[in-house]
């Protein structure tokens, strides 16, 4: 879609975020209850097909116009697998279906494939006990299992979102087929799906930080006029900062470069990045907002549980660290800049 | 809740631009061996009149400016891939560095013609360096409270003061100096204007001072009863400090903060081998990914510099990032170099390097605006003063 369409669609879901996902949403899902009205007005508005094309009456959006969503949706903590669903119903279209409605959630690991079945387990799945079905790819095949087929243990995330273990003892798809996209590569576009995620959390956590330190009076004055303050501060932008722009240049280079294989140092770097500073983000910003930020009253920690949660779903800093650390190496010293400069593992 | 957006728009490096680092590249090749390893990994600390001579002939120095003075009238991110090869590379640009950078540029925007006539070739053909007169004994950062005056006499001023942490004043031909032509010690940015200073004039004393590496990069230059012609006034008389900020806006987000001491990288990949274990190879990965997003940054703050954007925050940010990682680089390669080095041999070499970038790494974190001042800047954009 054109910057423009995109904008729009940008600020209605803005709105819409804060209007009908505020606090208490976020809080009973963390309950166990699951949204089923909000879910039901994202489907409306098409959000889960934003990179689904029309001919398979998707909206037509790119994988940058879904990626450019799901940071806004990581800095309202929409506590449904709207990205989850996103990329499957993507990776569904890409390889020759149409989604159905309802929400997934993307299965990813140690999986075998073979006739239409599915056998396997995969630990911390997003969303697995509310997904209706889950999408797969083992080496290069896809396939969709509808919840009843798999064996789900609940096993919430410390940031109370419905997580799990799927386990698949030779389940029925109910369609499976060639995928242009690779078990590595979407293991890879889920990567950087979280790292837009992760900027768009650390983005509220300055934000939330920031405010919180005008409206703060102690010792008689805001607590933004300490200099001690404004210092922490301005580090914790730092950390936004770099968690945005490396996440952002790495939703680009994977849109550019194609589906197949765009990007692919980049969302390391980029996933490595957004989960090294994670903590600092955590840390910094509680230290501001001292016992008032510590509380489950406010929200907070809706942003900063989700970022010590997402450094560790598809690949921590320490999993892409190896990634690219064990590239470099074996490209040698002399290839370093080279490859570092053209954004790429080996030059 | 609103606070300004940080945003740093991803940037392409546009195809000249590539293609310029190929060429850089190639010169590179054939240039660097002949210069000393320890020469190499000071790089822009370096002063080497034949690399930079050598640099000019290519028309590299100065190519944004425009042809009348020597310059090629090429992008600012022509310019940008130079200096990223520059240090990606470790070469030895110290000598034409600062006047590349920022000197030639401020005589550009407001200079005379005559003083642009008279250098900004030189400077292009490598054969003229500059040193930045900003700091004094009671001034670093604060540095509107300047005391070196210069006093209005017949056809000039007549200097008296000292400036210090003057970078390479003992082999440079010039000085920019921050000074106060008019109005009392304490009226802050009002009365202060610079002054383009021949490091030769008599009245003019340069002694070392000697860091704690035991280089001799420093200086105090001493203006006792200094004339200096009026002809040496850069710009109006009383703007100085205007001047001077928007020099150090040329000096903030450019990659010589974060790829300072990228040598110690480049070893680190080569002491732990073709094959590291799993836990050296990940922090590895992880240095690179910082590295990686310090470019982006500050590709995308060129971007907006080429776009017209003058963004002061974010050239802050990429600076305090990139100086941190800069003084993180040393300590966390030295830990995994020890438990994960190939060889003995290989890893003492590698400590011996590690231990002079350990040493030099407090002062990435003070030149060109100390933590403070930035996380300052920042907390200001933030609206948090």
């Amino acid at each position: 879609m054109d910057r423009e369409t995109r904008d729009m669609l940008l600020e209605t879901a803005d709105r819409f975020f804060t209007d009908r996902c505020g606090r208490a949403v976020v809080n009973e899902v963390e309950k166990g209850v699951w949204p089923a009205d909000l879910w039901k007005e994202i489907e409306e508005m098409g959000l889960p097909l934003i990179a689904v094309p029309e001919d398979r009456n998707g909206v037509g959006g790119t994988l940058a116009d879904m990626l450019a969503l799901l940071r806004l949706a990581g800095s309202h903590a929409v506590p449904v697998p709207l990205a989850e669903t996103a990329l499957g119903n993507l990776l569904i279209a890409a390889a020759g279906s149409e989604p159905k409605p309802g929400p997934a959630t993307l299965v990813l690991g140690n999986l075998t494939l073979s006739g239409g079945r599915v056998s396997g387990k995969v630990e911390r799945v997003p969303f697995a006990s509310v997904a209706d079905r889950f999408v797969t790819v083992a080496g290069n095949t896809l396939a969709v299992v509808a919840a009843a087929n798999a064996k789900i243990d609940g096993q919430p995330s410390h940031a109370g979102e419905p997580y799990g273990t799927v386990t698949f003892d030779n389940a029925a798809a109910e369609f499976s087929g060639a995928s242009p996209v690779s078990a590595d590569r979407a293991f890879e576009l889920a990567a950087v799906m979280r790292a837009m995620q992760m900027a768009g959390a650390a983005d509220k956590v300055l934000a939330t930080a920031v405010e919180y330190s005008k409206q703060r009076v102690q010792f008689g004055r805001s607590i933004s006029t300490f200099q001690a303050i404004q210092h922490m501060l301005a580090e914790l932008a730092s950390y936004v900062a770099a968690t945005i722009a490396s996440a952002e240049a790495a939703a680009r280079d994977a849109d550019e470069g194609g589906l197949m294989d765009g990007g692919r140092f980049s969302i390391a770097a980029a996933k490595s990045q957004a989960s090294d500073f994670a903590q600092r983000i955590a840390a910094i910003s509680h230290q501001s907002m001292g016992a008032m930020g510590f509380t489950h009253e406010h929200i907070l920690h809706h942003y900063t549980r989700r970022l010590w949660v997402w450094r560790r779903d598809f690949g921590s800093e320490t999993f892409w660290g190896d990634k690219i650390g064990a590239a470099y190496a074996k490209a040698g010293p002399d290839a370093l800049w080279a490859s570092l400069s053209a954004s790429k593992y080996a030059a | 809740m609103s606070i300004p957006k940080l945003e740093f728009p991803p940037f392409h490096l546009p195809a000249e631009a590539e293609a310029l680092r190929g060429e850089v590249r190639s010169f590179l090749e054939e240039a660097l061996p002949k210069v000393k390893t320890e020469d190499r990994f000071a790089s822009w600390n370096t002063f080497s009149p034949e690399f930079s001579k050598a640099l000019g002939k290519k028309g590299w120095i100065g190519i944004t400016w425009p042809k009348q003075y020597g310059g090629s009238e090429r992008s600012f991110l022509d310019r940008y891939v130079i200096t990223e090869e520059l240090l990606g590379n470790s070469a030895p640009a110290g000598a034409h560095w600062v006047a590349d950078r920022q000197s030639g540029p401020l005589l550009l925007r407001f200079g005379n013609e005559e003083q642009r006539q008279a250098i900004l070739p030189r400077i292009t053909k490598g054969e003229c360096y500059f040193s930045i007169g900003m700091s004094e004994p009671d001034s670093g950062s604060d540095l509107a409270s300047v005391r070196t005056r210069a006093e209005p006499v017949q056809g000039g001023f007549r200097v008296n003061g000292t400036k210090v942490w003057t970078s390479g004043a003992h082999r440079n031909n010039y000085c920019i100096a921050l000074v106060r032509t008019s109005g009392q010690h304490g009226d802050r940015h009002k009365g202060l204007s610079q002054l383009l200073v021949d490091l030769k004039t008599p009245g003019v004393t340069i002694r070392p001072i000697i860091n704690l590496a035991g280089r001799h990069d420093w200086n105090e230059v001493t203006f006792n009863d200094a004339f200096i012609p009026e002809s040496c006034l850069i710009g109006n008389e009383g703007d100085g400090w205007l001047q001077v900020t928007s020099e150090l806006a040329f000096e903030r987000s450019g990659p010589e903060r974060f790829m300072q001491n990228f040598y110690i990288l480049r070893e680190l990949v080569r002491v732990l081998g073709r094959q590291p274990a799993k836990r050296a190879s990940s922090i590895l990965g992880r240095l690179i990914a910082r590295l990686w997003t310090l470019r982006q940054m500050s590709v995308a703050v060129a971007g907006m510099m080429q776009g017209g954007k003058s963004p002061a925050i974010e050239a802050a940010l990429v600076k305090d990032l990139g100086t941190i990682y800069q003084q993180d680089l040393p300590e966390i390669a030295r830990a995994i170099a020890e438990s994960d080095a190939t060889t003995e041999e290989d890893l003492a070499d590698f400590l011996d390097v590690a231990q002079y970038a350990t040493m030099m790494a407090p002062s990435y974190t003070i030149q060109g605006g100390t933590t403070q001042v930035l996380r300052g800047i920042v907390a200001r954009g933030l609206g948090l003063r």
